[in-house]
């Protein structure tokens, strides 16, 4: 059942944009850094010498857009998602076949963090391809690529769970567009905010310094509000 | 011609949601304001003012404003996107070009309301926190005005972007996709002028020495960038709407 629901949700977002968007947010983030280090003469220079371990300081300045990119790009592929259905109305047409309603939300769910699963994927291999490339030192920190690249992925699943919920139940797209920018202004300022907020959680940081509690609260968090989030879908009026 | 305005005046109150959208920018910058300190930086109530300026226009002009043009152009274009809506717009005596400028018109205007209330929003937070010293009503206007002028192209854009894709969220990618690099050029001596996404930034930003009586930069800039880049946008989408087929 729920495989045929994904295989037909992985078919209903060809040709969107879905998966361009997918490959454009990660290699945007490391094409940033290209332009930071290479543009202006001399910059490369001046910025290796801010830090001892120009690894981690490259990787300090590409994780500075990661969570921006994050945020406005989930609530981008949810309202891509939604607006399949949206556009033409056929949440009717969907939910009148013998499917579960939480199926449908689930696979919308799964496809959704597959892409985003893809573009953290990509986010590492693009910040390893340019790192070579900047000549940073022999010894490629991978664990603390990996690190930087798929830890904010699990720390911003509330958000996409969020988002998911908020683009399918709004009729006006204009809606979850609009939280994402103010989950955007959050996360561009994401150093004043609080630890509990969500919007702080995919810049990695925390008053214990531990990244990998940001992950734990992502998951734990990301589980609740998706299960809230699928419940309400559930019960809710199909117009 | 007027009452084309009203109509898409009128498309667009109905929807309610644009007051949320227009409020959104002034309200977190009010309440960004209000959690400032200035003391932390050892600064005087005397440049309160400066200081509340400095500080809200980095989030207002740099991150909200162009995300902003966005979100307007789509709610513009959201009513006809919607069950045939542009063969009935287009089917009325009226001529494609004046429909295009019609919403250009009230999109420009929507972003002055916009403007406006983010100047109530900085003058309130100020009053709140207690400032002394004249309100520096000069430096202001030349902010909201620069501002305003810069999002000009911005919106034509995201104007054009809007009728070519159904969808709401396809637009505004392209403008996430602009927006996100000026974070970085606004860094740039070189790139920054030049980036046409930067320039809300760039002019709203308080500097003394511009050499210019009107804007924040140079006047060069303001016709070459925002201008040129303006026309390439406004025309660019008017003669992609004088052929746009209506399905």
């Amino acid at each position: 059942m729920i495989v045929k629901l994904l295989a037909a949700d992985f078919l209903k977002i060809k040709r969107k944009g879905l998966w361009l968007l997918t490959v454009l947010g990660p290699f945007g983030v490391v094409l940033l850094q290209w332009f930071n280090y290479e543009l202006v003469p001399g910059r490369r220079e001046w910025l290796l010498q801010r830090s001892d371990d120009d690894w981690l300081f490259y990787l300090q300045n590409v994780s500075s857009f990661t969570p921006l990119a994050l945020v406005l790009g989930i609530a981008i592929l949810t309202s891509l998602a939604a607006s399949i259905e949206n556009e033409t109305n056929a949440w009717k047409q969907l939910v009148a076949l013998p499917v579960p309603k939480m199926g449908v939300f689930l696979a919308k769910f799964t496809v959704l963090s597959s892409l985003l699963a893809v573009a953290s994927a990509l986010l590492f291999f693009f910040t390893w391809l340019l790192g070579i490339y900047l000549d940073l030192g022999s010894a490629t920190p991978y664990a603390e690529i990996a690190k930087f690249s798929f830890y904010p992925y699990f720390a911003s699943l509330p958000l996409l769970a969020l988002h998911l919920w908020a683009a399918t139940v709004s009729n006006n797209q204009g809606i979850p567009i609009s939280l994402g920018v103010v989950g955007f202004l959050f996360a561009s300022f994401s150093f004043k905010l609080p630890d509990w907020l969500p919007w702080k959680w995919p810049s990695l940081q925390n008053q214990w310094d531990e990244p990998l509690v940001n992950v734990v609260l992502g998951i734990g968090a990301g589980a609740i509000l998706y299960t809230a989030g699928m419940l309400d879908f559930a019960r809710r009026d199909v117009k | 011609m007027i009452s084309l305005l009203q109509s898409e005046w009128f498309k667009l109150r109905k929807s309610k949601f644009v007051f949320a959208a227009i409020l959104l920018g002034p309200l977190i910058t009010f309440f960004y304001a209000l959690t400032l300190q200035p003391d932390k930086f050892g600064l005087e109530k005397t440049f309160l003012w400066e200081f509340l300026i400095a500080f809200t226009t980095l989030l207002y002009a740099l991150y909200f404003l162009p995300l902003a043009t966005g979100i307007l152009a789509g709610l513009l274009c959201r009513y006809e996107h919607q069950n045939g809506g542009w063969k009935q717009l287009l089917a009325l005596p009226v001529t494609r070009n004046r429909v295009f400028l019609a919403k250009y018109a009230i999109l420009i205007f929507t972003v002055l309301a916009i403007q406006l209330l983010y100047l109530l929003a900085i003058w309130t937070s100020g009053v709140l926190k207690g400032a002394e010293g004249p309100f520096p009503v000069m430096l202001l206007w030349k902010s909201i005005l620069g501002g305003w002028i810069a999002t000009f192209p911005l919106l034509a854009l995201q104007l054009w972007m809007s009728m070519l894709f159904k969808s709401f969220a396809a637009p505004f990618a392209v403008n996430v996709a602009f927006t996100l690099p000026a974070i970085l050029a606004v860094n740039s001596e070189k790139f920054g002028p030049l980036y046409p996404w930067a320039q809300p930034f760039l002019m709203m930003y308080v500097s003394k020495d511009a050499g210019n009586d009107t804007f924040f930069v140079p006047w060069e800039q303001v016709l070459t960038v925002a201008g040129g880049s303006f026309l390439l946008f406004f025309f660019g989408g008017l003669l992609y709407f004088r052929r746009k087929e209506n399905i």
